[in-house]
C-alpha cells in the first residue's frame, strides 16, 4: 500500500495501442463541489506503444497489489477505501475503467494536485501468471494555498483575501477562509468541511460569516452575521442537505430616501432555521443541458429553534430538458414558493421572494415585479414562475467543435407571478390571486455558457402582463446568473 | 447631488402645509426607552407642543434604526423624516413655524449657548450614568434596552452600544470621571440653568424657545425616573424654580392637551412619584 520504489512502465509488452486509451473513457460523469477540474489534466496516463506485443484485451486478470506514491500527509485509510474497487476487477478493461473511476474519485476530493495511474504486471516472488500491479502516482496539494484578487463595481472597491487549507488532518478535511475588505464593507466568511472516509458524498461543514448586501432595489442593505452546520447525504438518486443557520440579520436603509417601508423594516433580528433541502440531478450539465430533469425542494422552518423570526417556507425548481432534432433542446421550467409567517409578527423584507431579471423572469427589471411602496420593491410571501426554451446552436454554427460551442441562441416564453396571499382565505382564493396578473415575456437571444456554473445572457425581451410599479425592460436586456429559469 | 436632492425637497416641504398625519417615532414607553432618549423624546414632544404642531406618537422597538441618525426620536411628516430635536427645529422653522422668532441676535446666541450646555451636560452625564455605572448597566439598561431582542443578541447589541459609549465618554474627556464627579457637573449645569431662569416663567421671559422645550425634556425625566439611587434626582429638586418651571410647561402644554402623553411618562416608565 506504501510507496515503493518506481518501477518502469509496462515493461512486460502486454498491451495493444488499440485498447489503452484512456480518452474513450473521458466523459464519464463528473460533478460535486469546486475541487480542481481532472478534466483539464486527464490524459496523464502514460502510453508507450511497443513493438512486440500481446493483446490481454480479453484475457482474464487479477489485481494483487495497489501502490501509491507520493503520499505525504494523506491518511491510508482514507485511499484505501477508494481503490477497493480496483481488486474487483476480472479483465484488463475493467481494470482500467475502475482504475480511472478511482483516479476520478481521488482528484474529487481536493487532495492531490495531480494522480497518475500506472498498470504493470507484478514482479516478485508471490507474482502470479495473469497478476497486474496498479500504481497511483500522487502529488498532494499544498498544505496552504492563497489567493488574492481586487474587485470594483457597485460603486464599491474591495479587496479578496483567500486562503484555503486542503486536507487539513490527512482525511480531505478543508478549511477556507475568505477575507474581502472594501471600500464600503467588510466581509468574511471562515468554513470547516469533512467528508466520510469511503463516502465523499456524506460530508459535513461548518461555516462561520459576515456579509453585507446592497439590495439597490429595494433600498436596503442588509449585514449577516451568522453560523451554519450543514450535512449532506444521498439517498438512492437523490441527494438531501441538512441544515441548521443562526443568523443575526442587521437591515438598514441604503439611503435617506429610501421609502417609510423599507425605514419601518430597520434594525436587527435573530434567525434560527432548520433547511432541508433535496436534489434530483439527471442533467448531462448544468448550465446548458441537453437532456435530463432537475427537481430541487428547499424547506425552511424558522423560530423553533429560537431567536425572534418565525416562519415555514417551502419552494421548489423543476426543469425538464429535450433533444429534438438539429442539435436544439427544448427545455421547461416551472418554479414556485410560498412563506407562511408564524404567529402574529408580519414577514421581513429579508425572507420574502423576489422575482425578475435577466435570468428569471426576462423582460422586468432585477426583481422589480410585484409589492413595491415608493419604487422600492418589498417581495412577495408566495411566487411562481414558468419558463419554455428552445435553444439552438448559433445561426451557421461558427466556431463548432471548440469557441462556439460555448454559445446557443434561444427562444423564451416567459411567465409568472409575485404576490401576497391572505392566509385566511384557503388554497382557492390563494390560486386565484397568483392567476391574476401574470406578467409575462417572450423573446430571443444569445446565451453563453461560462465555465460550469454560471452563464451570460443578452436577450431581445417584449414585456407583457405589465403591472402598474413593475418596473421593465422592454429591448435589449443584458444579465448573467447561476439560476436561470 | 444627494445635496442638491436634499435642497430640493427641503424647498418643496416648505411649501407644503403642516400636515394631519405628523407622526413622532420613539422607542416603546413602558419597557425598553432609557433616561437619555425619554428626554429627548419629551423634549421633541414638548417643543411641537409649543408650537401647536399636532403630533402622534408611535412607539415602535426599533426607532432607534429606522431613524436615520441613529438617534431618538425622529418625525414622519409627509414623506420627510427628520431626526433629532435641532434638525427639527430647522424643519419647523421652515414650515413657517419657529418659537425663537421674537428673540434678538444677542438672546439667539445665548439660547443656543445653554442649549449646548444641556446637550453637553445633562445628555452626557444621563448617558454616562446609563452606561458607564456598572450598576445602573446591570439592573436598569441592559434588561431595558435588550427588551425587544432574542438570545444571544440581547447581549451582543448592550456590549456594542456600551463600546460605541464608552468610545464617545473617552473622546470627549468624560472615561476617567467617577460617578460623584458627573453629580456634580449636572448640579453645576443645574445652577447655570436656575440662575439663567431666576423668577421668570420661561427662559426668556414670557414665551417658551426650543431651549425651554429641551430643558423640560431633561429635567422632568430625571425628577420622574427612578435610578438606582436618588442622587440624580436629588440633584435636580434642590433647585425649586426649575421644579416649579417643568410642573409649569407640563400644565400648560401636556396636561391640557391630554392626560396620556407626559403623564404616561411618569406611571408607565418609573416608579418614581409625580411632581411634586
Amino acid at each position: 500500500m506504501l510507496p515503493k520504489t518506481r518501477r518502469p512502465l509496462f515493461s512486460k509488452n502486454l498491451l495493444n495501442e488499440n485498447v489503452w486509451s484512456l480518452h474513450s473513457l473521458d466523459p464519464l460523469p463528473m460533478n460535486g463541489p469546486d475541487f480542481g477540474s481532472p478534466g483539464e489534466d486527464a490524459d496523464l496516463v502514460e502510453v508507450e506503444p511497443q513493438k512486440k506485443q500481446e493483446i490481454l484485451e480479453n484475457k482474464d486478470v487479477v489485481v494483487q497489489q495497489v501502490h501509491f506514491e507520493g503520499l505525504g500527509r494523506t491518511k491510508d485509510d482514507l485511499v484505501m477505501h477508494e481503490i477497493a474497487d480496483v481488486f474487483k476487477a476480472k479483465n484488463l478493461i475493467d481494470v482500467m475503467r475502475k482504475s480511472h473511476e478511482v483516479r476520478e474519485k481521488l482528484l474529487r476530493m481536493g487532495v492531490f494536485r495531480q494522480v497518475e495511474v500506472l498498470i504493470d504486471t507484478c514482479e516478485g516472488d508471490d507474482a502470479v501468471a495473469n497478476g497486474l500491479d496498479v500504481t497511483f502516482e500522487v502529488k498532494e496539494l499544498r498544505r496552504l494555498t492563497g489567493s488574492y484578487n481586487t474587485m470594483v463595481g457597485n460603486n464599491e472597491g474591495s479587496m479578496v483575501l483567500g486562503l484555503k487549507l486542503p486536507n487539513l488532518f490527512g482525511r480531505a478535511e478543508k478549511m477556507t477562509f475568505q477575507f474581502s475588505y472594501g471600500t464600503k464593507e467588510t466581509s468574511y466568511g471562515l468554513s470547516f468541511f469533512k467528508p466520510q472516509v469511503g463516502n465523499f458524498e456524506r460530508n459535513f461543514s461548518v461555516n462561520l460569516y459576515k456579509v453585507t448586501g446592497q439590495f439597490p432595489w429595494s433600498s436596503l442593505r442588509e449585514t449577516d452575521r451568522g453560523i451554519s452546520t450543514e450535512i449532506s447525504f444521498p439517498i438512492w438518486k437523490t441527494s438531501h442537505t441538512l441544515k441548521w443557520e443562526g443568523v443575526w440579520r442587521e437591515l438598514g436603509c441604503l439611503a435617506r430616501t429610501a421609502s417609510f417601508a423599507i425605514r419601518e423594516e430597520s434594525g436587527h433580528t435573530l434567525k434560527s432555521s432548520l433547511t432541508h433541502s433535496m436534489v434530483i440531478d439527471s442533467r448531462n450539465s448544468s448550465i446548458l443541458p441537453k437532456r435530463g430533469a432537475l427537481l430541487k425542494i428547499n424547506q425552511e422552518l424558522a423560530g423553533y429553534t429560537g431567536g425572534d423570526v418565525s416562519f415555514l417556507k417551502e419552494d421548489f425548481e423543476l426543469q425538464l430538458n429535450k433533444q429534438l432534432s438539429w442539435d436544439s433542446v427544448l427545455s421547461t421550467s416551472l418554479w414556485g414558493g410560498m412563506l407562511v409567517p408564524i404567529g402574529d409578527r408580519p414577514s421581513s423584507i429579508a425572507d420574502r421572494f423576489y422575482l425578475g431579471g435577466p435570468t428569471s423572469v426576462r423582460g422586468f427589471s432585477m426583481y422589480s415585479i410585484g409589492p413595491q411602496s415608493e419604487g422600492d420593491y418589498l417581495g412577495g410571501e408566495a411566487y411562481w414562475a414558468g419558463g419554455v426554451h428552445l435553444y439552438t446552436p448559433l445561426p451557421f454554427r461558427p466556431g463548432r467543435g471548440g469557441f462556439g460551442d460555448l454559445f446557443r441562441t434561444h427562444f423564451f416564453l416567459n411567465a409568472g407571478n409575485l404576490c401576497n396571499l391572505n392566509y385566511g382565505e384557503g388554497p382557492k382564493a390563494h390560486l386565484r390571486r397568483l392567476a391574476e396578473c401574470i406578467r409575462w415575456s417572450y423573446g430571443a437571444g444569445i446565451v453563453l455558457r461560462l465555465g460550469t456554473i454560471a452563464r451570460l445572457e443578452l436577450n431581445y425581451c417584449i414585456p407583457m402582463g405589465v403591472q402598474s410599479g413593475d418596473r421593465i425592460c422592454d429591448g435589449v436586456q443584458f444579465g448573467a446568473g447561476i439560476r436561470f429559469l | 447631488m444627494s445635496l442638491v436632492t436634499d435642497a430640493f425637497v427641503s424647498q418643496i416641504a416648505a411649501v407644503e402645509p403642516w400636515p394631519e398625519n405628523a407622526t413622532i417615532y420613539q422607542p416603546m414607553k413602558s419597557e425598553q426607552v432609557l433616561l437619555s432618549d425619554n428626554a429627548s423624546c419629551l423634549a421633541v414632544q414638548a417643543f411641537l407642543r409649543m408650537c401647536n404642531l399636532p403630533v402622534q406618537v408611535v412607539c415602535r422597538a426599533n426607532a432607534e434604526y429606522m431613524s436615520p441618525s441613529g438617534k431618538v426620536p425622529f418625525i414622519h411628516v409627509g414623506n420627510q423624516v427628520i431626526s433629532e430635536l435641532g434638525p427639527i427645529v430647522q424643519f419647523v422653522k421652515a414650515k413657517g413655524h419657529s418659537l425663537s422668532d421674537g428673540l434678538d441676535e444677542v438672546q439667539k446666541a445665548e439660547m443656543k449657548a445653554y442649549m449646548e450646555l444641556v446637550n453637553s451636560m445633562l445628555l452626557t452625564a444621563e448617558l454616562y450614568i446609563q452606561w458607564c455605572d456598572e450598576a445602573t448597566l446591570e439592573e436598569i439598561t441592559q434588561p431595558r434596552y435588550s427588551s425587544p431582542y432574542s438570545w444571544p443578541l440581547n447581549y451582543v447589541l448592550v456590549v456594542q452600544k456600551k463600546w460605541e459609549i464608552k468610545r464617545k465618554m473617552k473622546a470627549i474627556g468624560w472615561a476617567g470621571k467617577t460617578l460623584e464627579q458627573v453629580y456634580e457637573d449636572v448640579d453645576q449645569c443645574c445652577q447655570a440653568l436656575s440662575q439663567r431662569l431666576g423668577t421668570q416663567p420661561y427662559f426668556f421671559n414670557k414665551q417658551p424657545t426650543e431651549l425651554d422645550a429641551l430643558v423640560f425634556g431633561h429635567l422632568f425625566t430625571i425628577l420622574t425616573t427612578q435610578l438606582t439611587n436618588d442622587e440624580l434626582r436629588e440633584k435636580v429638586k434642590g433647585y425649586n424654580n426649575l421644579n416649579a418651571f417643568c410642573r409649569r410647561i407640563e400644565q400648560n402644554y401636556f396636561e391640557d392637551h391630554d392626560k396620556d402623553s407626559a403623564s404616561g411618562y411618569s406611571t408607565r416608565l418609573t416608579k418614581g412619584p409625580v411632581l411634586p
